[in-house]
């Protein structure tokens, strides 16, 4: 608890701008009595303090727990195997450090029904927490990191492409750029349709950068679409500190141009992502618009693989090969896991008497089961036939071979 | 003269070039302009040229693009250097306008820039964006444009020197499978044209055309071909824009039957050209094109081995041609 009142979430100057629109907002529905969510100023001002973990019930928290520990154990599976199995194909761009932002954005929103009734994320080429935090089956996944034909995506994804429409999970993507802007697409055709939905799109420090990313918040704005940017910001694009994407310390002040509500939140606490999630996810389904929530997170690995890893043990310290020219310095590291999100939230819910020590181990330990049960399971899956390589370009059919002349 | 990779290689000409021309700039994202090779020093442009004139951008390879050419405008020699993951996302900035500022303000505009393009290593397991090898037939089609696609770590120096030194915008394909090509290369600056295909055997029974990432496939067919008795030609185009008619049909027009090999797309790829151009100027020829089907390749390596052009393949069609 007292790790966490360090790095309370705070509210970016830019909610004034957007709290006069809400007031507006509010004003021009009160006398219909509809009920609605109310933003965090305006929240403020009716007594609510917006700490809305306040009203989750014991099995909602709990779940939260638990699928930050699934995360956690898929992650350190995965890396364990690509250590110690030397045949073994798959690869990720691990999440582990960051689960408590997936788990708390997805813990406020829809999860289920499909694409017409779930509400929609949008991942990146770090996918698996996001994936897993949406209700994606962990065999389906397992099998597709490998690459094997009964895998979530067939084998013609893997890691970076993973997808699951069935829980709104609209898939991953390799690309740093195009996908916040396809996501407002989602966003656009929800509110010309007037369903309840959102999109959620995750994206990391580097995006900034990015044209897209300023295209996404100017036409969501201009729109007012019901969109949700969670900016992972782990401080890193690949090998390349974000002081080289933007000259701001905290991106979500870039939502004081677009007029916009911006969070900024640690993302190593869960409650505190659930809070900034909740609000954010309220504002849009009320047709308030969009909201850019900065998570202050880190991830635990590399950029990409297990380089500086070892069997068991969480994390990767020292060179990584693949920068070059930029490495992280063991004690950012290790300062950062010394606030560790499963941690965090187990230290909460056991002060909070919804866990004791015993059930957060149990839970613990069946995440484990569960994900080495997991991968055990993909690795009996069968490999995907080479002619199907021909098929799913088009709705209908398959190409024809060319490699033979 | 010593071992280099292509990485080495080209940061060589660069450094040599920007030594000379105090005004030349590098842009990158990512890919640090950094390469080391036994016994000679480690070529950093980074630290050696400052980051007033060597740049790591945030992710915006539109900005890359559009930032080196507005320097050609502006009268300094600039080079970026795209990752794949953005080879595509700086289109516009080539095709509609370096590709056309020249003829638009009728000859005013210069723009002494490369583009150097990278492609990806087409890897198994990476899926779609990440092993494709595509953006050859894309780039090629632009007027305006040299695109060059060098094969080995030699012609990647010379062909760099000599893309820097030419007034016009070149793109300069990289294709990333040949990272671990090494092979000795000499120290001195030197410049291979922009415009000459490479013989890279000489025979009378068939004409084999590669390019870029396909070639160490291409001579591994050709070495298997020639030892069970087949007498190969084969040439390495380096040049998709301007192509080397020249070469190629004097070659078929001795061999008569020719056979394009890419890691392309079957439609439109670079072979394809190479057959009609070949077509229309030898009588009476052969033709067959091994080319990687029209689908995104897959992740699994399965299926994608399976249809990436390799040096069984070629063989295969090239026996089906010559038999």
């Amino acid at each position: 608890m007292g790790e966490r009142d360090k790095h309370p979430s705070r509210t970016a100057e830019t909610d004034r701008t957007s709290s006069t629109s809400r007031r507006t907002f509010l004003k021009g529905i009160a006398g219909a009595g509809a009920a609605i969510s109310l933003g965090s100023k305006v929240a403020w001002a009716n007594g609510e303090i917006g700490f809305w973990a306040k009203d989750l019930t014991a099995e909602q928290l709990i779940h939260m727990y638990t699928t930050i520990q699934r995360i956690r154990w898929y992650e350190r599976t995965m890396v364990d195997k690509m250590l110690t199995e030397p045949n073994y194909r798959g690869y990720n761009h691990f999440y582990a450090g960051q689960e408590a932002v997936a788990t708390g954005v997805s813990a406020a929103l829809k999860n289920t029904g499909g694409i017409m009734e779930a509400d929609l994320v949008y991942s990146t080429h770090r996918p698996s927490g996001h994936a897993i935090a949406k209700g994606v089956d962990v065999r389906k996944m397992a099998a597709e990191y490998d690459f094997r034909a009964t895998g979530l995506n067939k084998g013609y994804g893997g890691e970076m492409h993973i997808a699951d429409k069935s829980v709104g999970f609209m898939g991953a993507d390799g690309m740093i750029g195009p996908g916040p802007v396809i996501a407002t697409g989602s966003a656009f055709a929800i509110r010309a349709r007037g369903s309840k939905q959102v999109v959620v799109n995750y994206g990391g420090d580097g995006t900034y950068a990015t044209p897209h990313f300023h295209s996404t918040l100017n036409n969501a704005t201009l729109l007012k679409l019901p969109f949700i940017y969670v900016l992972e910001n782990n401080l890193y694009h690949q090998y390349a500190h974000y002081s080289y994407s933007t000259p701001m310390k905290d991106i979500a002040t870039a939502a004081k141009t677009y007029g916009i509500s911006g969070v900024v939140v640690d993302g190593q606490d869960v409650f505190q992502v659930y809070n900034a999630a909740k609000e954010a996810v309220e504002r849009a389904r009320a047709g308030e618009g969009p909201t850019l929530i900065e998570a202050k997170t880190y991830r635990y690995y590399n950029h990409w693989g297990a380089p500086g890893a070892k069997p068991g043990e969480l994390g990767a310290f020292g060179y990584d090969p693949l920068a070059i020219t930029s490495f992280r310095p063991e004690r950012e590291v290790r300062a950062w896991m010394a606030r560790d999100p499963v941690d965090i939230s187990r230290n909460a819910l056991i002060s909070w008497k919804v866990l004791d020590r015993a059930k957060a181990d149990a839970i613990e330990a069946a995440a484990k089961k569960e994900m080495i049960e997991a991968f055990a399971w993909a690795d009996k899956q069968p490999m995907a036939k080479p002619e199907d390589g021909l098929k799913n370009v088009f709705v209908e059919g398959t190409v024809p071979p060319r490699q033979f002349g | 003269m010593a071992r280099k990779s292509f990485m080495y290689s080209v940061l060589e000409a660069v450094q040599y070039e920007m030594r000379q021309d105090k005004n030349m700039i590098w842009i990158f994202e990512l890919t640090p302009p950094v390469a080391s090779t036994p016994g000679k020093p480690v070529i950093n442009l980074e630290t050696e040229f400052g980051r007033k004139r060597v740049v790591n951008t945030g992710i915006d390879e539109n900005w890359m693009a559009g930032c080196v050419l507005g320097a050609g405008l502006a009268g300094s020699k600039a080079v970026t250097y795209i990752p794949y993951q953005g080879n595509c996302m700086c289109f516009q900035m080539l095709q509609n306008h370096a590709g056309k500022l020249r003829s638009m303000t009728g000859g005013d505009a210069g723009m002494p820039v490369v583009f150097i393009l990278e492609m990806t290593g087409q890897t198994p397991g990476f899926a779609g964006q990440h092993s494709d090898y595509e953006i050859d037939t894309y780039y090629a089609h632009i007027p305006g444009l040299k695109t060059v696609i060098p094969s080995n770590p030699t012609d990647a120096k010379g062909m760099m020197v000599s893309a820097i030194r030419d007034p016009n915008p070149v793109v300069f394909l990289w294709a990333d499978a040949l990272r671990t090509l090494i092979e000795d290369v000499p120290d001195e600056q030197f410049t291979t044209p922009l415009d000459k295909a490479a013989v890279r055997t000489t025979g009378s029974d068939i004409t084999v055309v590669g390019s870029g990432g396909g070639m160490p496939e291409v001579l591994k067919a050709t070495e298997q071909l020639q030892k069970a008795g087949m007498k190969v030609e084969t040439i390495d185009l380096r040049s998709l824009k301007p192509m080397d008619t020249e070469t190629l049909v004097k070659s078929v027009q001795k061999t008569k039957r020719l056979l394009t090999v890419d890691q392309s797309y079957y439609t439109l790829c670079p072979g394809a050209e190479v057959i009609a151009r070949v077509a229309e100027n030898v009588e009476g020829a052969r033709y067959k094109r091994v080319a990687f089907p029209d689908a995104p390749p897959p992740a699994s390596p399965e299926m994608f081995l399976w249809m990436r052009p390799n040096a069984d393949h070629i063989v295969g069609a090239a026996k089906k041609l010559v038999g």
